[in-house]
Parts: structure tokens; sequence; C-alpha cells
């Protein structure tokens, strides 16, 4: 595995740089291989898949490939559609790029535009996307990123080669990473290993920065599950679950005056809120799966509420004092 | 006689003083010597407060005319109408050889007023006396494209008056802060004048409300009386709503309340837990505005007939239980906006490590949030080997600092 000795979050320094090293999804390499041998075949790509799995890592390796470590970043434009403002900023960057870059490289007649996490931009902004797609696809070619293909428009869809990420094998994510502590000369045990892993819920860049910070926790010495367990605690959403729990013993207050901190200082969409308290819902041990599954439904009811409602503050309020109603019954069965 | 209310102490008494709208002017004075005969009537037409009931009472003054006015007040039955309408319009009137008075004229006011049923037959009334008329007969409108119009414009000339220019209004502030010695920022004017939107009585109206005798006029004035405005309206439309009997008391006040409908229903959502102790009775409340909240997404910015199930939702919600009422303090600022505004320096910090993270691992801004930000927090505090890595990733001291005391979300 090559490594890039100048970055310092591991993640970064360990991400493979050729498609043979990828974690874990052969397939998908082998068929891309075809057109690294061959670069003028090559369509525009889709990469569709849960987070941590390998999609940007992928781009980013068929970029190296494509103009070689030296030149890639000449050649690629790399575009993170949840930051870009919009449709207009993506165009203006899309066209700039493809006017420079003309003549491309060697034997590939393209640029590379890389656009990550396509799903979370509008219908409209799409349309225009597919536009752009269109005019600037004599000198360029598009990955797109992202995790559900099922909210990209079908025009998209149809235009590119569709490659979809699976999540990664346990074991694998377990040989990766001991194969970044063996370099870092990190003693880790078996079960912290995997610890790291079944916390990292499938996304390897997770269980990386788990690892890192493990290893900087205890300097020297092997790596135990008490370690991991130290930082997986430290890191995990804390606010988070003291608005659940506090939500489900009934105090309402307390509850919404957590859930504007957080939102005060992270800036979270409701939707954001929404999906981490999934999360967080089912590790909490002091209640029944039937009554989990009770609150989950509630959580379900206002997730779909938030999409059509237009104010996000009234709708988590409204979920909370659900949580407090459900909370406060369950107390008294008790 | 003295005039407490500055826009009847300073209306124009003669048509050159009447604010703007010359070419309006120019065709009413033309209509009122005869020399346009062909129309009866005139239909003064355009926004509030620009003018048009000046110009009639500044000519009914120069003119020597005595104004019969019959306004939205008044009801405009065909039978109101003919009561008072039709005498003032037939006789030129006992005062005809009087020289200070050459006769009536009849002025009636918001004809766009005329409502459908209660004063049934009044737009037909109207025309009647129109055709028989022997004095000036003038009406004025907002809106005078309404249907019911219709026939009234056909036997009327139409006369269009035009919002006041801006720089004509703060000329009229200005005489008025003169001639009762009020000091003034001109800033301050100004802001009054874009605030009234060409509306000269709502500029004078705030003129008045913000001045203190003896106190110079600032901006920062100016700012506190759009706020104090909607303040008074938001806290009596609060008060009732949270005190209400009954479904249907809510819901007229709910019609007849003018709170901008997005801000109200925050209010209410912020308040709520105030209103209702009982973790039973809140969920239902909260239920309702989260319904309410939804029927608002649906009306969108078109669907405007959805906002009747928006209302009925909210007023639901305050009569979930009218027995537990007991009196409280609103919170007053949204919490949102106290709470983004106290917080805003955080977030600006974290999107700006988040935006650096992002370039340097190829994630953006929110998983930057959720899959680094917790560990690299980690790191730092354990403040080993950790200056490469905050040169790295390009951090400067205050985001390091702000970083390692950081809450986890």
């Amino acid at each position: 595995m090559a490594v890039n000795e100048e970055a310092l979050m591991w993640v970064e320094k360990y991400r493979p740089k050729i498609l043979d090293d990828v974690v874990d999804q052969h397939d998908i390499v082998e068929s891309l291989k075809a057109f690294m041998r061959n670069p003028k075949i090559m369509p525009h790509l889709m990469l569709a898949g849960i987070p941590g799995t390998g999609k940007t890592t992928t781009a980013l390796c068929i970029a190296h490939e494509l103009f070689g470590m030296q030149n890639w970043r000449n050649f690629t434009l790399e575009l993170n559609a949840s930051d870009e403002r919009g449709i207009d900023t993506v165009r203006e960057r899309v066209k700039d790029f493809s006017r420079y870059s003309r003549g491309a490289f060697g034997d590939v007649p393209f640029a590379l535009i890389i656009l990550d996490e396509c799903d979370q931009m509008t219908g409209p902004a799409q349309t225009a996307l597919r536009r752009i797609m269109e005019t600037s696809s004599r000198t360029s070619r598009f990955i797109l990123i992202c995790n559900q293909s099922s909210k990209i428009i079908e025009p998209i869809q149809s235009r590119c080669a569709i490659f979809r990420f699976s999540r990664l094998d346990r074991t694998a994510m377990i040989e990766h990473l001991k194969c970044i502590a063996k370099k870092e000369n990190v003693n880790i045990s078996a079960e912290a290993v995997e610890r790291i892993v079944d916390y990292g819920e499938g996304d390897l860049r997770h269980a990386i920065n788990a690892l890192q910070t493990a290893a900087a926790y205890k300097e020297g010495g092997a790596i135990d599950e008490k370690v991991v367990s130290q930082v997986i605690g430290e890191a995990s959403p804390k606010q988070v679950q003291l608005m659940l729990n506090k939500a489900i013993n009934g105090d309402f207050m307390e509850a919404r005056r957590v859930m504007y901190d957080i939102i005060g200082t992270y800036g979270f969409t409701g939707a954001e809120i929404i999906r981490q308290m999934q999360r967080e819902l089912f590790k909490i041990s002091y209640i029944a799966p039937e009554q989990k599954a009770e609150l989950s439904n509630i959580l379900g009811e206002y997730d779909y509420r938030l999409t059509q409602g237009a104010n996000s503050d009234i709708q988590l309020s409204a979920l909370l004092a659900q949580f407090a109603k459900i909370g406060k019954t369950l107390g008294e069965s008790n | 006689m003295k005039n407490d209310l500055w826009v009847e102490k300073y209306r124009p008494t003669t048509i050159k003083d009447v604010i703007g709208n010359e070419e309006a002017k120019t065709l009413f004075v033309e209509w009122l010597e005869n020399k346009r005969p062909t129309k009866k009537a005139v239909l003064l037409y355009g926004p509030p407060g620009v003018g048009k009931t000046t110009l009639v009472n500044a000519a009914a003054n120069e003119y020597k005319f005595r104004i019969i006015e019959m306004n939205a007040s008044d009801a405009r039955s065909e039978k109101a109408v003919n009561r008072i309408a039709v005498p003032a319009t037939s006789f030129v009137g006992l005062d005809k050889f009087s020289s200070e008075v050459k006769g009536n004229m009849l002025f009636m006011d918001e004809v766009d007023g005329i409502a459908g049923n209660e004063d049934r037959g009044g737009v037909s009334a109207i025309i009647k006396i129109v055709e028989n008329t022997r004095t000036p007969v003038i009406m004025a409108a907002n809106d005078p494209d309404l249907e019911k119009l219709r026939p009234l414009k056909k036997v009327c000339l139409l006369i269009r008056f035009q919002q006041a220019r801006i720089p004509l209004i703060i000329m009229a502030l200005k005489k008025i802060c003169e001639q009762e010695h009020i000091k003034y920022e001109f800033e301050a004017l100004e802001k009054i004048a874009l605030n009234s939107r060409g509306d000269v009585r709502s500029a004078i109206n705030d003129l008045q409300g913000l001045s203190e005798e003896g106190k110079t006029l600032t901006v920062q004035d100016t700012l506190a009386l759009s706020l104090r405005n909607k303040d008074i309206s938001m806290y009596d439309t609060l008060k009732g709503y949270f005190a209400t009997k009954s479904i249907m008391e809510v819901s007229n006040l709910l019609n007849s309340s003018n709170v901008e409908y997005d801000d109200l229903l925050m209010a209410i959502g912020d308040n709520m837990p105030r209103r209702y102790t009982d973790p039973g009775e809140l969920a239902e409340a909260y239920d309702f505005l989260s319904q309410a909240d939804v029927f608002r997404g649906r009306v969108g910015t078109e669907n405007w007939h959805l906002l009747k199930y928006f209302y009925n939702n909210l007023a639901q919600a305050a009569a979930v239980n009218p027995e537990s009422y007991k009196s409280f303090e609103f919170i007053s600022p949204p919490i949102r906006v106290i709470t983004l505004f106290w917080t805003k320096s955080k977030r600006t910090l974290l999107d700006s490590i988040c935006v650096k993270i992002g370039v340097q691992c190829h994630v953006s801004k929110y998983e930057a949030k959720m899959i680094f930000v917790p560990y690299l927090k980690l790191m730092l505090q354990q403040k080993k080997k950790t200056n490469t890595l905050i040169e790295w990733l390009k951090l400067t001291p205050e985001e390091v600092t702000f970083l390692t005391g950081l809450k986890m979300f």
C-alpha cells in the first residue's frame, strides 16, 4: 500500500492511490480498469453507496491513473455539491475549468470533474447539471458521487454508468485497520480492532479516525478494548444522547434547551438531528425493544413532516413533546 | 383650531401644495372646470395615503364647494345612497346665492369597500345618481380592478394616482419638523420615507409617533418604531390566543390579527410549553402546530386556499384544554433568532475548521463535522505531536482553542 507521507490524518495518509488498493470493491475495480486501459471509451460515471465505502477514493484513484500522480490535479476539478452555494457556482466553475483544460492530457481526451454528494442537489439544480454535462461532454467526463442513486433524476442516471458500492465486509475492514496499525508501529489487540470496526457502522473513515485517536491516547504499549471504549465514549454525540434521555424521562424543557444548544453550535438541520436521534435511540439500554419501535415510528412520522413543513423548530419541538408524553406513561407503568 | 394629528394639521389646503401626482392634479382640475364635460363623475384610484382625499378637500376649498362625504364607514346600500346622495346632487343647494359656497360636491371615498351583500344595490344606485347629477360626483378607490366596480368605471373619468416619490416625502417631513421645532438626523427622515413605501400619510404618522419635543430624531429611533408596532399586535394576538375559551373564539381572533403567519407560528411554538405544563396536553398542542406547519409547507407560494387549514390547526392547538389556562409571561424574541445570534461566532469558527478539513480530506462540511471533528478534538486534547497536524490542516490558534474546548453534539 502506497503511503502519502505528508498527510497527518491517517484517513488521508492511507487513502488508496491506485484502484487495485481500494478496499473490498473488487467487481467495481475490475470494470473500471477496462476504462483505464482505454480512456477514450470511458462514459460519465456515477458512484453510489453508503458513506465511507470508498466512492471518493475510487474517483481520486481514477484521476491518478488517468493523468498520473504528478499531473492529476491539473486535469481534475473536485466539487462538493453540498458545500457549493448552488448550481450557478457549479456552472461557473465547470465552465471555467473545461475551458482551460481543453486539449487534456496524453491519450486522455478529456478532463475529469468529480462532483460529490450529488443527491443533496435540488431537482432544478440537477436539471441544470444535466445541461452542463451535455454542453461540456466534448471536453469533460463527470464522476458523480451520491449515497442514493434514486435521488438523482432519471436523465442524469441514463447518461452515466452506475456503480453501486456495497457495505464493506467486516473482515476486510479489520484487515485494513491492522495493516495501518502495523505501519504506524501501533500494537492493538484483536478485540480492540473489532470494537472499532463495530462502532464505525461500515464507515471506514470513522474507524480509521477512531484508531488514530486511540493511538494518540495510548502512546507505547498496546491499545486494548478499554482505551477504545474510552475514545468511543468521548467521541460519541453526548448532547444528542442527553436530549433523548431528557425527553424520554419527561423533561421537555430541558430536552428542547439541549436541542437549541446543538443547533446553535453545529448548525444542523432538522433532518440531520433526527437522523442522529434515530441512531442513538437504539443504543439506549433502559427501554424495551417494543418501546424503541414505538419511539422510532414517531421519529419517522416527524422526519416525514419535516420534509412537508416549513419550520423545523416546530417539528422538532413537537417530536420532543411526543417523546416526553410517552416517557411519562413509561415512568408510570414502571 | 389646534389639531393634534399632524396628518390633519398639515393637510394641504390648496391644490398646488398636494404632494406629487402633477398629472392627476391637472386632469382633475380640468374636469372640475368643465373642460372635460364627457363624464359627470371621476374615479380617483391609487394606493392609500398618496393624496386622493387631500386633493378633493383642497379642490373643494379652492373652488368653494361643500363636500358631502360618504365613506366606507357608512353603509352603502341602495337605500343609504339614496338618502344622502340624492338630495346632495339634485339641488344646487340653498347656499347657491352665497358667495362662500358654490354648491355641493358628492365625495364617496373607498368605493372598492362596497361589500357585496350589505351594500346590495349600492353600485347601481351610485350609477343612477351619476346619470342624474347636477353637481360633481367624485369617487376614490385603492383597487380599481375589482369586478364589482366595472359598471362604475364606465360612467367615470379615471384618474390614476401613484405613490409619492421618496424625495418629495422627505421634503414634506422636513417642513413639518421645522414647523414643530423638531431636530432630526436627515437619515432618520429618509428611513421613515422609505419605510412608508410612498404612503405620505403613514410617513407623517410615523414621524409624529417618533418625535419628542427637545429631542433629536435619530436613525436609531426609526428602528424602534417598526419593531414596536409589530410587537404590540403580536403581543395582543398571543394574549388572546393562549387565553382562548373555544376554537370559535380563537378562529375569529386569528382572522382579525394582522401578524404575519410565519412569525405567529414561531411565537406560538416558542410559548407553547409555558401554556401547557401537562405533557399530554403539550404533546397534543404541538401535534396540531406540527400539522399547521405541514399545511404551511403545502401552501408554498401559490396554494393560498390551503391557508385556512393552517389556521384551523393553529386554533385547535390553542383550545386543547381551556380549563388549564393561567396567564404567563411571553418569550418575545424568537428563540431560534436569539440562539443563532449568540452562537454565530461559534458556527463561523466551526465552519471554517470544517472547510479546512474538507480540503485536506475530501469531505463535505457535514461529514467533517460528523466524522472528523469529534476525533480531531480528542487528538488535540492529548497534546502529543499535534503541532504538525495543526500545521497540516492550517488551523489558526483560535480554531485550535475552540476545537479543544468544543462540547460534543
